[in-house]
């Protein structure tokens, strides 16, 4: 029966406030005022040894005290002991069953004489009640959405049946080993995508509606107000669920991260295992490849075109006149997982994969999507240098001081300053960022931190205009005004594990000195470390008890080289490119930080490609004219970025063909 | 009589000839001689006959330029896999700088005339050098190039 706690202000139907409490028992009603609204009902039901959706008419058909078991290719039913409906997990079936159908006829087409026509099938699909979606499942069909009806073109069969489907959607009270909706960030809680919400508790449901289609099915259900320990409670299994999944892949900066790895060793050895048999792209609730078919009739005057799933798993899946772009297996593993995970994100603003897991339980040989992630792209331990702290006097109308309690003349224009007193943020910034500094008087000027000290900071500074030629000219004892920690910085967490080269000139290895603190405080975390320094001067060398120390005791292989010098001068001379331009070294496991000058950076990142180490791990540093230090000012606009706000720091890749053109 | 195989090894190993044919290099073996020098000695002079192209080995050269009242300038240091001397194979056969060891070096060397000899005579050694030649010598000019820009040098500030 309805139980009308209050009447709506139009004083019509009744209504209840908040979400409401469903009897067990009374299940059946929603069954039957769905079908009475001309609903065929898709749930879930024990077929073939496994919780599968199918269409049912009747409660008795819910799998009733059957839970799942599931791990790495293994699917098990066991009996909860209680009366639950929906307390198993996700099982094989994916609702993209009914929204897009493993195979459709697509265009009808005949053959008369000298005359061809095509005609278009119309999908005229039944009108459908989901029950019992899943909040990873209603992610996968948003997933969806955005790819076939979401962008300029879209997929009509997809639009027609998806319009016409209800979302019942069940909140999950158990979760199983596989799942990590939780790292895609799209359960277990449901947020949005349903037209209703049921929770099921011991003895009913919390039901609630999230759409107006949804409310009109609510308002004729037998419901009570839910208690408020209910609510709690629904609240805190829930939550129980979450605490259960944790979070299996750190999905921050994953994109990234697996694109920086299409050389790893791992893909081929996830290809030895892997079947290619396509099994996790027919279980995938976002995977959306199809293929078409032609069927004729004998006398090959009328034929069928039919769309097909397809499967980036198969052999054929890539292939042209010339034979498949994805001959071998680890190629097409490799498609499938940096599609899912990354370059989704770039053609759809959303990942490809929701977290549910089915990939996983459902490969016949057991590989887990999460151990292949974290073994070809780990989250990667962000060492304090590689956290970016907020600010202080972010805006440029604010200033905190620091004092000059040291100065060393670096090169005869060139002199390092060591600030105290300055404010906490400094000292916790991190490697490539800087700060606006200034004099009264003098416009404030953005100047890469050389150090960082417990208690302050260090500035490296030529003193090439009035601003940097009284900077270089402070004393001990004065003051200066300061703005940031500001910018991005070098991605070292990036670089952990690898081997790293380093190539800089003239006052770019100021901003790459911290890099280099960071590296000896912690130099087993890296491979091969390699420096090359070019100066205009041996006079010119910046650091030059540094660049000993690391080279003698730090082991870092530092090479210098200068552009002219007198007789005196035994080391190398010449760019700095003809460091390594000929050498053998093998820049696959390489990642590469560059600054200097942008014609030289430009020559050594070419250089650098043609040793092997690709665009996305080859990163710069750019100068450009930057006044205000957070994105503001519009001065320092580079095509798509501010180099203060979105850089300074930018991989090649990032840059694309803006960078080294005239006129950017 | 130096071991033939083992000079055609150590030319493999350079970058300037690794790569090289077999035929070729037994054939460069033939007119190479292996040379050292000790740090501080000068292996030819500017504006002198230049009469050795070279490959080092080992070491450090110096190619210098004498700048009157101004004194000398190392240019460019030769590193090992690296060539001096091209312009023993380009008229008019004259030092271009002045090269000096300033450490130990060891290089193999060819005679500049026994080498152009052979270069006319045997059109498959000239096939095969020239572009390794061309391509040191490329690599120099846009060093040379990019050092004119004078990159590190303080900013000019250019409005236009």
């Amino acid at each position: 029966m309805v139980m009308p706690v209050s009447r709506s202000p139009r004083g019509g139907r009744p209504t209840i406030e908040g979400p409401g409490f469903l009897a067990r028992a009374d299940l059946q009603v929603l069954f039957d005022l769905l079908r009475e609204d001309g609903r065929r009902l898709i749930g879930p039901t024990v077929a073939d040894g496994a919780i599968v959706y199918d269409d049912i008419t009747s409660v008795d058909q819910l799998p009733r005290g059957i839970g799942d078991e599931q791990s790495p290719g293994r699917y098990r039913l066991r009996r909860r002991g209680d009366e639950q409906l929906f307390g198993y997990v996700v099982g094989p079936t994916a609702w993209k069953k009914w929204t897009f159908p493993a195979l459709i006829p697509l265009t009808r087409s005949t053959h008369d004489g000298h005359k061809v026509s095509f005609v278009p099938e119309q999908a005229s699909p039944p009108k459908l009640a989901f029950l019992g979606a899943r909040a990873c499942e209603i992610a996968g069909l948003a997933v969806q959405d955005r790819v076939l009806i979401g962008t300029e073109f879209i997929d009509p069969d997809y639009m027609v049946r998806r319009a016409n489907v209800l979302v019942v959607a069940v909140q999950c009270t158990t979760s199983a080993s596989t799942c990590f909706c939780t790292s895609m960030g799209t359960g277990p809680e449901v947020t949005e995508g349903y037209d209703l919400l049921l929770t099921e508790l011991d003895a009913g449901f919390l039901v609630d509606a999230g759409t107006p289609a949804g409310r009109a099915v609510l308002e004729r259900l037998p419901l009570r107000p839910a208690s408020t320990a209910e609510q709690y409670g629904v609240a805190a299994t829930v939550a129980a669920v979450r605490a259960r999944i944790g979070d299996p892949i750190p999905a921050d900066g994953l994109h990234d991260r697996l694109l920086a790895q299409l050389d790893h060793p791992r893909w081929a050895q996830v290809a030895e295992r892997c079947i290619t048999c396509g099994n996790c792209t027919l279980a995938c609730p976002t995977c959306f490849c199809t293929t078409l078919t032609q069927s004729t009739d004998m006398s090959g005057n009328a034929a069928l075109a039919s769309r097909s799933w397809d499967s980036c798993f198969s052999p054929g899946f890539a292939k042209v006149a010339g034979g498949s772009f994805r001959a071998r297996p680890r190629d097409r593993y490799r498609q499938w997982l940096t599609h899912k995970f990354a370059t989704w994100w770039d053609q759809f603003g959303t990942s490809g994969c929701v977290g549910c897991g089915r990939c996983i339980t459902w490969c016949p040989v057991g590989i887990d999507v999460r151990d292949e992630l974290n073994a070809i792209a780990p989250p990667v331990p962000l060492s304090p240098e590689s956290r970016l702290v907020e600010p202080v006097a972010a805006t440029p109308n604010d200033f905190v001081t620091a004092k000059v309690v040291s100065t060393k003349s670096e090169t005869a224009d060139t002199t390092t300053l060591t600030l105290t007193g300055v404010d906490p943020a400094f000292s916790h910034g991190s490697t490539g960022q800087f700060a606006m500094v200034a004099l009264p008087g003098f416009p404030p000027l953005p100047i890469s931190i050389s150090r960082f000290l417990a208690d302050g900071i260090e500035l490296t500074i030529r003193g090439a205009g009035p601003a940097t030629k009284a900077m270089c000219a402070l004393q001990v004892g004065d003051q200066v005004g300061l703005r940031g920690p500001l910018g991005n910085n070098w991605p070292l967490d990036r670089a952990v594990g690898r081997d790293l080269v380093i190539v800089t000139g003239g006052i770019g290895l100021a901003p790459l000195r911290p890099v280099l603190h960071a590296i000896v405080a912690d130099r087993r975390r890296f491979g091969d470390v390699k420096l090359f320094y070019g100066a205009r001067t041996p006079a010119d060398l910046l650091y030059r008890d540094e660049l000993e120390r690391w080279a003698q005791r730090d082991g870092i292989e530092v090479s210098l080289t200068v552009d002219r010098a007198g007789p005196e001068w035994s080391g190398r001379v010449g760019i700095v490119t003809h460091l390594f331009d000929q050498a053998a070294w093998d820049g696959s496991n390489m990642i590469a930080f560059v600054c200097g000058p942008e014609r030289m950076m430009q020559a050594t990142s070419t250089t650098l490609a043609g040793r092997g180490v690709s665009a996305s791990r080859i990163h710069v540093t750019l100068e450009r004219h930057m006044e205000c230090g957070i994105g503001l000012c519009g001065h320092c606009q580079m095509g798509k970025y501010f180099v203060c706000r979105d850089g300074p720091v930018f991989s090649i890749a990032q840059l694309g063909d803006t960078f080294g053109r005239e006129g950017i | 009589m130096q071991d033939q195989a083992s000079l055609v090894a150590v030319l493999n190993s350079t970058w300037f000839a690794s790569g090289l044919e077999p035929g070729i290099q037994t054939r460069l073996a033939e007119f190479s001689r292996p040379f050292a020098a000790e740090p501080g000695e000068e292996l030819f002079r500017e504006g002198d006959e230049s009469k050795v192209f070279g490959v080092v080995i080992k070491g450090r050269v110096a190619l210098r330029t004498h700048v009157p009242e101004r004194g000398d300038f190392t240019i460019l240091t030769v590193e090992p896999g690296d060539v001096y001397g091209w312009s023993a194979l380009v008229p008019p056969y004259r030092a271009t700088s002045t090269a000096v060891a300033i450490e130990a070096v060891e290089a193999i060397t060819f005679e500049g005339p026994a080498l152009r000899a052979a270069l006319r005579e045997d059109a498959a050694l000239a096939q095969a050098l020239y572009p390794r030649v061309l391509v040191a010598v490329a690599r120099r000019l846009n060093a040379t190039r990019v050092q004119l820009l004078d990159l590190f040098a303080a900013e000019q500030v250019r409005t236009w």
